[in-house]
């Protein structure tokens, strides 16, 4: 079973560190503030596609790779 | 201002918008029925308000905001009487219980004239909006 709940997103959150940005500048790669980026972290907000995929290609990761969640009851 | 700033700001004002617009009503209804003030009184307000409503739902309906997937007949017919029987009460409540002495039956008559033809127009006037915001979609589609 699929479905989409507001859960923190650890996948983003790794992949920032991994790349070695800041919420900060993470934000200023995608023209975001960084409140919104750490709301979307904290899986409080939720981003257009159009963000997603800024994030997404900042950070060299597809969606899939960043947003998709699969839960299996 | 990124689009969660936008969203915020958005809802804000959408909520800012309605309150303001829910306190001009309160305030008309208080000034014509309570302080027992006359019309011309508060027209001004009372010509801001119904022209900004008349917009607000033409914008609405042209922009796709209001869905409307097919229209019936059925439906814009009791739309209409809905607004006619609203529209002769509140005229009947303004002029015949809110104030004395009240208008003849002739007077009345009158004004359901004027209100099934205004409510007639408006009602053509968004119909008409609506065709043209589901064509422009349409195009935009092609």
């Amino acid at each position: 079973m699929y479905y989409i709940c507001r859960m923190e997103n650890i996948k983003l959150k790794i992949a920032r560190v991994e790349k070695g940005l800041s919420q900060q500048d993470l934000a200023d790669l995608v023209s975001a503030s960084r409140q919104t980026i750490g709301l979307i972290e904290k899986g409080k907000y939720n981003p257009s596609l159009n963000l997603c995929l800024s994030i997404a290609k900042a950070l060299d990761k597809t969606l899939n790779d960043l947003f998709w969640y699969e839960n299996k009851d | 201002m990124d689009e969660r700033n936008k969203q915020i700001a958005y809802k804000v004002i959408s909520i800012m918008y309605f309150l303001t617009f829910f306190a001009m009503q309160g305030i008309l209804v208080y000034r014509q029925f309570v302080l027992g003030q006359e019309t011309s009184d508060f027209e001004d307000i009372a010509i801001i308000m119904t022209i900004n409503s008349i917009f607000l739902i033409s914008a609405l309906l042209y922009f796709g905001a209001i869905q409307i997937r097919k229209l019936k007949v059925k439906s814009i017919l009791l739309m209409y009487l809905v607004f006619v029987i609203s529209g002769s009460l509140f005229t009947y409540f303004k002029y015949n219980i809110f104030q004395s002495p009240g208008l003849s039956f002739e007077q009345l008559f009158e004004k359901l004239i004027i209100i099934v033809s205004i409510v007639g127009l408006l009602l053509g006037f968004w119909i008409l909006l609506s065709v043209l915001g589901k064509k422009r979609l349409d195009k935009e589609l092609e």
